[in-house]
């Protein structure tokens, strides 16, 4: 493999992993729990910035010309897992904010009016992470202990990466796989029942949404330790909508669907189109990116709504629904069923 | 502090914002309302307004001309879109929040269509803003007064037709209740295209009125406002025109004197604060409803 195509290919290997970690983290909110966070790339940038500034110097160094808040040269792992912790704290605040008594409509617009406006926030604010400009060169982690190559220290990053994706996947599995996640798809598809069966589905809508955005600002943290930069230009609200597109193309709901999801929608568009000679005017080609990823997105909600990789249709034996009485006769009416003789199957049963 | 030479005129801009949010956030809410659809296209779909105007502008149409095709496009487009688009998708089964992606992704793919057009520079419709008129210490182009005037009539016709006409309560009736509706023997499908095009037609228009207001614009200029519009529309209680129409007078004229005061750059902040302020103490807006999310006419 020449040394060009390794490098290639580390950088592609790394994207990857981040946009993996990207999908389950808005999966976990939309497609298992239903929240409509169309803010999702403000706690990704969120977490990019916290892992920015903890990582540089103070604000003076370089011949201070770009400002920002706190500079505190922490030493890795420190700003990734700080990411993930502000994320998540900025995460409740909204949370409790919108998730408490506003309809799912109402929430739908003020995520996405969120989102429009702390890029505006701090665009506009010089001081926090130097506005338009963005914050640059930050530090890759354990870059002077390591001394590698610039080649080894990109697969370094890349099994840095992979090790992180592992690390969440433990955790993004073992709530899809478990009690709190069938609670979760519960509330997803009917609040009314869950909240009935006695889920408190508030509680349950906030703690995926401060986990999922923790896991946003760790992606962020990632990608940008690897970049080195990150500034306004790189989280705007449409690229939300990206990520909403791989998780739709892969399968809503589903884990691996989504990481294919990850693999085919930002990777495979931003890799591919790197390849084609430059036409047109300039800014042509992104504009028929994004003209594809709006019809990729419109073409698989009209014709395969479910995804690639569908989510597992989950059945669930009988005896969940009626632990300790005689079998339940499925042919009786509901109607005519006796009180108390089972949980009446229609709960357990999914919804066809 | 507070500075009467500061503030008074503000406030004249603010009337100038406010009246072209009110054209917008009407046109949203009324979407919203009568459909439950939530155009997040809308934006975008007022960019492309601007640019048939501006067609016909450079065309040597004059003002009121290239208002008139705005209108009409934005009108047409938008009762198209509805009924082939979004009106299919609902027929599909897609739910509120699918539809939202639907809407969100329109919304790219038409933005990015008219930059692949016409490219990343900025537009100025050929015409004079006029002179300088003072009234109570506020001054206005003569051009804005204009947008004004066009903002108050439209929003007397939209109030006149849901409140004084049978089309009008054919539309309340199918917003209140789809299915109802037409068990009452009205044509709903008749009555949600003529919603749509009433509603686009106000979008076309605040497209045209916004470019003229700003003097420049480009393929992304209907959807940086379109937050406003969503906060002001939201404010006001998503599905109520008179709660937009009031919203739009409060979002305007607070943003507006707080761009005197404070930074032009928060504007939209200041909106939003008072947004999330307002939705803190009445979660559903100040004209909305508190039920849960309908269901979508179909």
């Amino acid at each position: 493999m020449s040394h060009a195509v390794s490098f290639y290919l580390s950088t592609i290997l790394v994207y990857l992993g981040v946009d993996i970690l990207s999908c389950w983290s808005l999966n976990l909110q939309y497609g298992v729990a239903g929240i409509y966070n169309f803010a999702w790339v403000a706690f990704q940038a969120i977490g990019a910035y916290t892992a920015g500034v903890l990582t540089l110097g103070p604000s003076s160094g370089n011949g201070g010309f770009q400002q920002y808040i706190i500079g505190a040269s922490l030493p890795f792992p420190v700003p990734i897992l700080a990411a993930g912790a502000v994320s998540g704290a900025l995460a409740l605040v909204v949370g409790l904010v919108t998730l408490r008594r506003l309809r799912t409509d109402y929430q739908a617009m003020v995520m996405l009016v969120i989102s429009v406006i702390a890029t505006l926030v701090v665009t506009n604010v010089i001081g926090l992470f130097n506005g338009p400009a963005g914050i640059s060169l930050i530090p890759q982690p354990l870059e002077s202990t390591l001394n590698l190559s610039p080649l080894g220290y990109q697969w370094f990053y890349v099994l840095l990466t992979a090790a992180f994706t592992a690390f969440v996947y433990v955790f993004v599995h073992r709530i899809t796989s478990s009690p709190l996640g069938r609670a979760l798809r519960a509330t997803r598809d009917h609040e009314d029942a869950a909240q009935a069966l006695g889920k408190d589905t508030v509680k349950l809508k906030l703690f995926v949404f401060v986990f999922g955005n923790a896991i946003a600002g760790i992606s962020g943290a990632l990608l940008v330790m690897f970049i080195g930069a990150w500034s306004p230009g790189s989280w705007m609200y449409v690229e939300t909508l990206v990520v909403l597109t791989a998780i739709i193309v892969g399968g809503t709901g589903n884990d691996f669907g989504v990481m294919l999801g990850a693999m085919l929608v930002p990777v495979a568009f931003n890799e591919a189109t790197r390849f084609l000679p430059p036409i047109g005017r300039p800014g042509l080609i992104d504009a028929l990116q994004w003209i594809v990823i709006g019809l990729l997105g419109l073409g698989f909600l009209w014709f395969w709504p479910r995804g690639i990789v569908p989510e597992r249709r989950r059945r669930f034996p009988s005896r969940i629904a009626a632990p300790l009485g005689p079998p339940v006769d499925r042919r009786r009416p509901l109607g005519r069923a006796r009180v108390g003789a089972s949980a009446s199957s229609p709960i357990a049963e999914p919804t066809p | 502090m507070l500075n009467a030479s500061v503030l008074v005129p503000s406030i004249g801009f603010g009337l100038v914002t406010a009246s072209i949010l009110a054209l917008a956030s009407v046109g949203f809410t009324l979407q919203f309302g009568v459909t439950n659809i939530l155009n997040l296209a809308f934006g975008d779909i007022m960019t492309a307004s601007a640019f048939v105007g501006y067609a016909v502008n450079r065309a040597g149409g004059d003002i009121a001309e290239s208002m008139l095709a705005g209108a009409a496009f934005g009108a047409v487009f938008s009762m198209v879109l509805n009924r082939y688009v979004y009106m299919r998708f609902i027929h599909r089964g897609t739910n509120l929040f699918g539809m939202v992606v639907v809407a969100l992704s329109l919304g790219i793919v038409i933005q990015n269509l008219l930059l692949a057009i016409y490219g990343a520079t900025f537009f100025t419709y050929n015409f004079s803003a006029g002179g300088q008129e003072h009234f109570l210490g506020m001054i206005f182009d003569t051009s804005q007064l204009v947008i004004i005037a066009i903002a108050v009539g439209s929003m007397a016709a939209v109030g006149l037709i849901l409140t004084r006409t049978r089309l009008g309560k054919a539309m309340r009736a199918t917003a209140a209740d789809p299915s109802l509706a037409r068990a009452s023997g009205i044509a709903t499908d008749r009555v949600i295209d003529v919603a749509w095009l009433m509603s686009g037609a106000l979008c076309g228009l605040a497209g045209i009125v916004l470019v003229l207001n700003t003097s420049a614009f480009q393929s992304t200029t209907g959807n940086d406002f379109l937050v406003v519009i969503v906060a002001a529309a939201m404010l006001g209680g998503v599905g109520s025109p008179v709660g937009a129409m009031l919203a739009s007078i409060v979002i305007g004229v607070v943003t507006e004197v707080s761009a005197g005061f404070i930074s032009p750059s928060f504007k939209e902040v200041i909106a939003f604060g008072v947004l999330v302020v307002v939705l803190l103490v009445r979660p559903q807006g100040i004209f909305g409803h508190a039920s849960a999310v309908k269901e979508v006419a179909v």
